[in-house]
């Protein structure tokens, strides 16, 4: 499979070059297509020996490797053992048989897909209607800009903010007392679950702008002809949105939503900052449950554990989103 | 009346966005002592030097902002220069396996970091690095590289081969092709990444109370939440100040560099 990519990618240095070679010297002329200058590179002849590369390479693999790739099978391997950062024996899959049967676990599981749904139905659907709305309009990219605002604040300080607008006594409760509707104000952060659909709406806020930005440039991205031939045959309003502009937006779709389900499943800094998971860890999320279980709880085993399903979600979940960076993938675009 | 709906829905949603910038901007003003406990609506005094200053020096946001601004403009820049060699290697140089590097690579930022956290600790208090600048600064620079490796690759595959043949045939070594060549014609992308994972380490906050306790080496995200879990304390208008302050970088360079800022999360859509 490796083999099958790297011939596929420009930067394949491994590939056979003679091929090349006779047929330059039977051309005579001296003029060759970028990509036979390519192969030329590829063979090596001129850059030396293929393990010339790996020192440039190897600052990037120290860090890379001692620093996050080793932790990751540490991490792996501790989650078969019960440590408490002190001691550690082997107990096999048991930390995993106890995710079944942990209470807090099931809710925190039930809380990150609450946060995955949250994410596609607000930031994703909003940044759509926001970056359609605001395409072709004028004063539309002045709109833009202020909705992507927030995205240059950090989680951390987005909560400081919310938390001032969703405590007891904050301006969300004040407003609706102020319109009249002080049956529709509540303890926003101190009950499940709207504790964590408040939190997914200060994300929403924060998380919107970078969706706008992103279908902007795929909605800039349709041809006008597209465009103009559709309203010829008198297509308008719903119609053309639904079956013109939507489907050539499909490829920054499929970004977004990969984009917006992983940043959803590592969802740390708002929540933590906003409510710490509680009050009785009811507004947790696994990317929390890991934390507190392994930094708090000092059960570093089943931490671990939790952190290695967070990750296989993360990375089933975003697989189709992961599939378009493939290095294969980039060089037949190219 | 399309449009009527059109404009008084973008109207309703940058309104509805403003708010709380403007409620953060007008709370902050207040003076702590004027604070009656309820959020204001209107700036009541302008106090807010003293709110800053307060948040900056007592509430201890200003050391960990410098030590901050050193993390994320070092790592940011050692993350820029490590990336583009490797990207360089994997790119121009006859080095076999290049997808297996990438993957190898790239791979650092797929996974949460809550997957990496626990044996990192481990290994830090091992290594007498817990709670240490230079711990800190190595894990963000690991941190950062795999992202701005993909994004300088991406770059990189772009550009014609024979520019680094014409080079080779006038004799340049690889150190002169990188630094005089590679790294000049791809300066808007070096500064993309580095404007990315300035970002990224600036905003960090699970690595900085994961890896540090003293106010002193603790960066600044990880401050502020201290500041605010003294809510009731330190009262809320010096906690507002405090969360301005520490936005003011990113905001900055987002309006000053913004087609840079956004190049960076961007450059996966297209």
């Amino acid at each position: 499979m490796t083999d099958a990519m790297s011939t596929a990618t420009p930067a394949a240095t491994d590939g056979p070059g003679a091929a090349g070679k006779p047929l330059r010297i039977r051309r005579r002329i001296p003029t060759r297509t970028p990509h036979q200058a390519a192969d030329g590179i590829r063979a090596g002849h001129r850059l030396g020996h293929p393990l010339v590369g790996i020192p440039w390479a190897l600052p990037a693999l120290l860090f890379v490797g001692i620093l996050l790739v080793y932790p990751f099978f540490r991490s792996v391997y501790g989650s078969f053992f019960e440590d408490n950062g002190f001691t550690s024996h082997y107990t096999g899959l048991d930390n995993y048989a106890r995710l079944a049967d942990d209470p807090i676990f099931g809710r925190s599981l039930l809380n990150t897909v609450v946060w995955v749904a949250g994410t596609l139905l607000l930031p994703v659907a909003i940044g759509l209607a926001i970056a359609v709305a605001t395409h072709r309009m004028r004063l539309g990219r002045l709109a833009q800009l202020l909705i992507v605002l927030p995205y240059a604040i950090s989680g951390a300080a987005t909560a400081v903010l919310w938390k001032f607008i969703l405590t007891s006594e904050g301006s969300l409760n004040e407003v609706l007392h102020g319109i009249g509707l002080d049956s529709l104000s509540r303890a926003w952060l101190l009950e499940w679950p709207q504790n964590t659909i408040a939190m997914i709406v200060a994300s929403t806020w924060q998380a919107t702008g970078l969706n706008v930005v992103l279908f902007a440039i795929g909605l800039r991205a349709i041809p006008r002809e597209t465009v103009e031939a559709a309203e010829l045959d008198g297509a308008t309003g719903w119609r053309m949105f639904r079956h013109i502009t939507l489907p050539q937006l499909r490829s920054v779709t499929v970004v977004v939503v990969g984009m917006a389900i992983v940043n959803s499943l590592k969802a740390f800094d708002l929540i933590w900052v906003l409510t710490q998971g509680g009050p009785a860890r009811s507004s947790e999320t696994l990317a929390l449950t890991m934390y507190r279980e392994a930094f708090r709880l000092f059960h570093v085993g089943y931490g671990s554990a939790i952190a290695l399903v967070l990750s296989v979600i993360v990375v089933a979940s975003s697989w189709m989103y992961l599939r378009r960076q493939m290095p294969d993938m980039s060089a037949a675009k190219n | 009346m399309g449009r009527i709906f059109r404009n008084l829905f973008v109207a309703g949603c940058v309104v509805l966005w403003l708010i709380p910038l403007y409620l953060l901007v007008v709370n902050a003003l207040t003076p702590v002592t004027a604070y009656t406990g309820r959020p204001d609506w209107a700036p009541r005094g302008f106090a807010v030097w003293e709110n800053l200053s307060t948040a900056w020096s007592d509430a201890g946001i200003g050391d960990s902002f410098l030590s901050s601004l050193v993390y994320a403009v070092v790592c940011g820049a050692a993350a820029v220069v490590v990336a583009a060699m490797a990207a360089f290697a994997v790119v121009v140089l006859p080095i076999p396996k290049p997808v297996f590097w990438f993957w190898l690579i790239y791979s650092g930022t797929l996974f949460p970091l809550q997957m990496f956290l626990a044996p990192l600790f481990g290994m830090y208090a091992d290594g007498n690095l817990y709670d240490t600048r230079l711990g800190l600064m190595l894990v963000y620079v690991a941190w950062a590289v795999p992202f701005a490796f993909f994004l300088i690759r991406n770059q990189m595959t772009t550009m014609p081969p024979e520019v680094t043949e014409a080079a080779m045939l006038d004799g340049a070594s690889f150190r002169r092709i990188f630094w005089r060549i590679h790294v000049p014609l791809m300066g808007s992308s070096l500064a993309a990444a580095f404007i990315f994972q300035f970002t990224a380490v600036w905003n960090d906050l699970l690595f900085g109370i994961t890896l540090s306790r003293s106010p002193d080496i603790q960066p600044v995200m990880a401050a502020l939440t201290t500041l605010n879990n003294a809510y009731a304390s330190s009262g809320p208008p010096v906690i507002l100040a405090g969360a301005l302050i520490v936005s003011l970088p990113t905001l900055v360079v987002f309006l000053v560099f913004r087609g840079l800022f956004l190049r960076g999360i961007t450059a996966t859509a297209r």
